[in-house]
């Protein structure tokens, strides 16, 4: 038995070369012409649905912008204020009635893909459902302030706000995207989140869904009747991969088309080394911050007996070189962020006040401060106990474990001694929940208005949440305050200014880094807009010319 | 040799009650909630609504005791990550990780089977101290550090074989034709090379080892010098003898080929069990940890009392053994 096997193996080996070798090669396609063409997202994990209203998760995000429409939608320019720089979508235009009052016509054009009509009684029951804690939508807390939506026709939808306020119509149409009605009425909501539907949707977008394929792909088929004209590229296809390194790797060889976000110089340059790729640079949406625990170690009811201390937070934040460390971690791709903010927010400028990087300044701080190094040691220290403390980063994150790297050997420099836990994402959320830490980096993600992360992160009402290191500053929550409510966009900008200036001298956490995004897409695609806050919002105006077309894209099935 | 087998199906049970057990409890006291992995603003309320729904604001054992009911009822519960039953979550991924470790045990074997018998024949001469180096360079090799060559020289820069993913997504996102089940195997070469290549290389040392044992044994002299062929006393003579050792490198082969495929599933995007429960324990997915767990142990263990079994047939002394504890046993 076992020789005849041995007299057969090389034959067997043959046959599974030969169909490797024919699974090697492509298979010539069909499609010509300028609706062709695929594709491919090397896409970091993978949405647990994409029913709108249930989840926040990037990707879902991405795709649900392909399959679901908002009434409107925000500009290139990226600004929240007032509804002159909002691109219509689902709703045709829309006029104020009254302060409070804010009037949608629908577009009649607008079709869900299974052929019924898109209605105003589709955007009252998104609204019913964003709004009902069954459901646990993620964005119930942004649409606080809208009392009511309801349809005066079949084709206009009513919405009644209860305060006026410049970003009246940004809540009103960029956090909800609309739903059908009649598909989901009928499915009781506390089974929304496991529903069918948020596997197989149905939607109004530009494109339909085909196959959601679990750890593997996502794919999308051009609507050819959408109503705001055809998509150019007639499929999409987001493929999971685990880890940055291989989505990378994926479209540097050629088997994707598309990474939105490369992260670290060194996979930048890999893509610039490609020369089928084109780099393309945008405003990013996340900065990173060293936050400062105001409230003592696992007790918030007491103050840290380091960083209560204003002076010393100060100090502190100017003992740290900020443009050295950007530089020689991230390069070309971060900025010194002035304050809390990433590149996205129209409120960003380099002109805002900061703490100098200034250690004499932060010795003599210190020093007067009563942290003085009395034993010679080289450490400071205070009523014998040294100025030391601990630092809190999640292993995911490489780049950020490397920054408390840097940190540390900033701080030893001004006398400081820092201990660094890093430890899995699940336990810094933990423990910076609970507020069992010193310190800890963390970035965060904004949208395009100011007004929510800032809020969110940095004003009392994101303690026990965001607002990890409990800063509290009345002056800081008045000049906010004021900025979200003043309408002219200039004013509003210059109390901003005020604001992060009175964050930026309090010093609750050291703003070290902005990343800058910058994506990977294959040169065979044309008018390759990118919308920073969303970088798949315009994938319909995308093309590949005809004669650019690869193998892949001709491919019918 | 039934009542041995009665009684190694019980323990095999009792030893995967007790590894779920072990496992529902420390994931639930580790740090860390499903809810808070949805984003750190979350909603407290939208926060406890979940938390109700899903039922963690039960105590421990009352969860645990829900568990086991659901589970007698062959209900896995619903993943809170991936907002889908988990037994179907389960049903998508294991047919992956069967076909990743199927191929990998298949080049373990039978790779590690050859190059050992090769050695044995050849043994302190050149090709045998050249594999035997090898096979311990290869054996010391961490697996994710050679996946990550593999794919950077096969996948990168020659770009031989696919980057990652089980099948071409536009030309095969089903395998429904002869070209889409070669696809899955040109697919499957990097991922189940590096999984099969540090197990063929131990392999390869016990069965050389093996051969050796017996080699100078009197039935294997007697073979020779009746004049029987080289290539018959190998394989029928010493070969046979050796293979308990092999059959016992099968069982072990189980818990390394899931552990490895942990680590080679997320470096090559295989969407496996192994994948699928690294999420999960990230995102504390604690119902889908829980039956990742028991899917692993239940293979684990009866992969173990498969190779059991196998050494009785293959060892007619060890039938004989099992047959005289079980009268004592019962006497």
């Amino acid at each position: 038995m076992l020789s005849a096997m041995s007299r057969r193996s090389p034959f067997i080996i043959c046959g599974i070369l030969a169909v490797a070798t024919l699974a090697g090669c492509e298979r010539r396609g069909g499609c010509t012409g300028s609706f062709c063409g695929t594709l491919i997202n090397a896409a970091i994990g993978e949405p647990p649905t994409l029913l709108p209203p249930s989840t926040e998760v990037v990707v879902a995000n991405d795709i649900g912008e392909q399959l679901f429409l908002k009434l409107a939608d925000v500009g290139m320019s990226e600004n929240t204020i007032g509804d002159e720089d909002f691109q219509p979508l689902l709703a045709q235009h829309w006029e104020w009635d009254g302060p409070l009052t804010l009037v949608f016509h629908i577009d009649p054009r607008a079709r869900w893909q299974d052929g019924q009509r898109v209605s105003a009684a589709d955007v009252e029951f998104t609204f019913d459902a964003y709004k009902d804690s069954v459901v646990a939508s993620p964005f119930r807390a942004k649409l606080r302030r809208i009392a009511s939506v309801t349809q005066r026709d079949s084709l206009t939808a009513v919405f009644r706000f209860r305060e006026r306020y410049p970003e009246m119509f940004y809540d009103a149409v960029f956090h909800m995207r609309i739903l059908p009605a009649h598909l989901l009425r009928s499915i009781p909501r506390d089974q929304w989140r496991t529903a069918p539907f948020g596997r197989e949707p149905v939607g109004d977008g530009p494109y339909r869904f085909v196959r959601w394929q679990a750890a593997q792909a996502i794919e999308l088929v051009a609507d050819s009747t959408f109503f705001l004209g055809r998509p150019g590229i007639r499929r999409l296809i987001w493929r999971f991969t685990p880890t940055l390194p291989v989505a990378v790797t994926q479209v540097i060889a050629g088997e994707a088309d598309v990474r939105e976000q490369l992260v670290t110089p060194e996979n930048v340059e890999r893509a610039r080394a490609a020369p089928h790729l084109n780099v393309i640079t945008y405003r990013g949406n996340v900065y990173t911050y060293l936050g400062f625990n105001l409230r003592a170690n696992g007790d918030t009811s007491q103050p840290h007996p380091i960083f209560a201390d204003r002076d010393v937070r100060r100090a502190l934040s100017m003992g740290v070189d900020r443009a050295l460390l950007v530089k020689s971690a991230l390069g070309e791709l971060g900025k010194v962020p002035p304050g809390p903010m990433s590149e996205l927010l129209w409120i960003w400028d380099p002109n805002i006040r900061q703490l100098p990087y200034d250690t004499a300044q932060a010795g003599r701080i210190l020093n007067a401060r009563g942290w003085r190094d009395h034993d010679g040691d080289g450490l400071r220290d205070k009523n014998g106990q040294p100025l030391t403390f601990r630092i809190l980063v999640p292993t995911t994150s490489v780049l950020r474990v490397q920054y408390a790297q840097l940190l540390q050997a900033q701080f030893r420099k001004i006398g400081v001694q820092v201990e660094i836990d890093a430890v899995e994402g699940a336990v810094v959320t933990q423990r910076t929940s609970s507020g069992n830490f010193d310190t800890v980096i963390l970035s965060r993600g904004n949208d395009p208005s100011p007004g929510s992360g800032i809020t969110q992160t940095w004003m009392r009402g994101g303690f026990g949440r965001s607002n990890v290191g409990r800063y509290y500053s009345p002056e800081f929550e008045r000049l906010v305050d004021r900025a979200i409510a003043e309408p002219s966009r200039d004013r509003a900008r210059a109390l901003w200014r005020s604001a992060i200036e009175t964050i930026n001298a309090d010093a609750p956490g050291i703003f070290l880094y902005a990343l800058a995004n910058v994506a990977a897409v294959h040169t065979r695609f044309d008018n390759t807009q990118i919308r920073p806050d969303s970088w798949a919002a315009l994938l319909r105006t995308w093309r590949i010319p005809p004669d650019k077309l690869i193998d892949r894209d001709r491919v019918e099935r | 040799m039934m009542a041995w087998l009665v009684r190694r199906l019980v323990a095999s049970l009792a030893i995967i009650f007790a590894v779920v057990t072990f496992v529902f409890i420390l994931i639930h006291v580790a740090p860390g909630e499903p809810c808070a992995q949805i984003d750190v603003d979350v909603d407290p309320i939208v926060c406890d609504q979940l938390t109700r729904q899903f039922g963690f604001d039960k105590p421990l054992h009352v969860q645990y005791w829900r568990y086991l009911v659901a589970l007698a009822h062959g209900n896995f519960g619903y993943s809170f990550s991936l907002h889908r039953p988990v037994r179907d979550a389960l049903a998508g991924t294991i047919p992956f990780t069967l076909q990743l470790a199927g191929a990998a045990l298949l080049l373990d074997l039978l790779l590690g089977l050859a190059l050992g018998i090769y050695q044995a024949g050849r043994v302190n001469r050149l090709p045998d101290v050249i594999l035997g180096n090898t096979t311990l360079f290869v054996y010391s090799l961490p697996t994710f550090w050679l996946a990550l060559i593999l794919l950077l020289v096969f996948a990168e820069q020659l770009r031989w074989f696919p980057v990652g993913g089980p099948n071409d997504p536009i030309l095969c996102p089903v395998v429904d034709s002869l070209y889409c089940v070669a696809d899955r195997l040109w697919h499957l070469v990097l991922p189940a090379t590096t999984l099969g290549l540090v197990g063929a290389a131990g392999t390869a040392r016990f069965q050389r080892a093996a051969m050796l044992d017996v080699a100078n044994q009197d039935y294997v002299r007697t073979a020779r010098a009746k004049g029987a062929p080289e290539r018959r006393v190998v394989l029928r003579h010493q070969l046979r003898n050796a293979l308990l050792s092999f059959i016992t490198r099968f069982g072990l082969a189980f818990p390394f080929l899931l552990t490895g495929a942990v680590l080679i599933e997320t470096i090559y995007a295989w969407p496996g069990m192994g994948r699928l429960a690294f999420n999960a324990i990230l995102t504390r997915d604690y119902t889908l940890v829980t039956a990742t767990a028991l899917i692993a142990s239940t293979v684990v263990v009866f992969g173990n009392l498969l190779a059991d079994i196998l050494m009785g047939v293959a060892d007619p002394r060890l039938r004989v053994r099992a047959g005289a504890d079980v009268e004592v046993v019962t006497a």
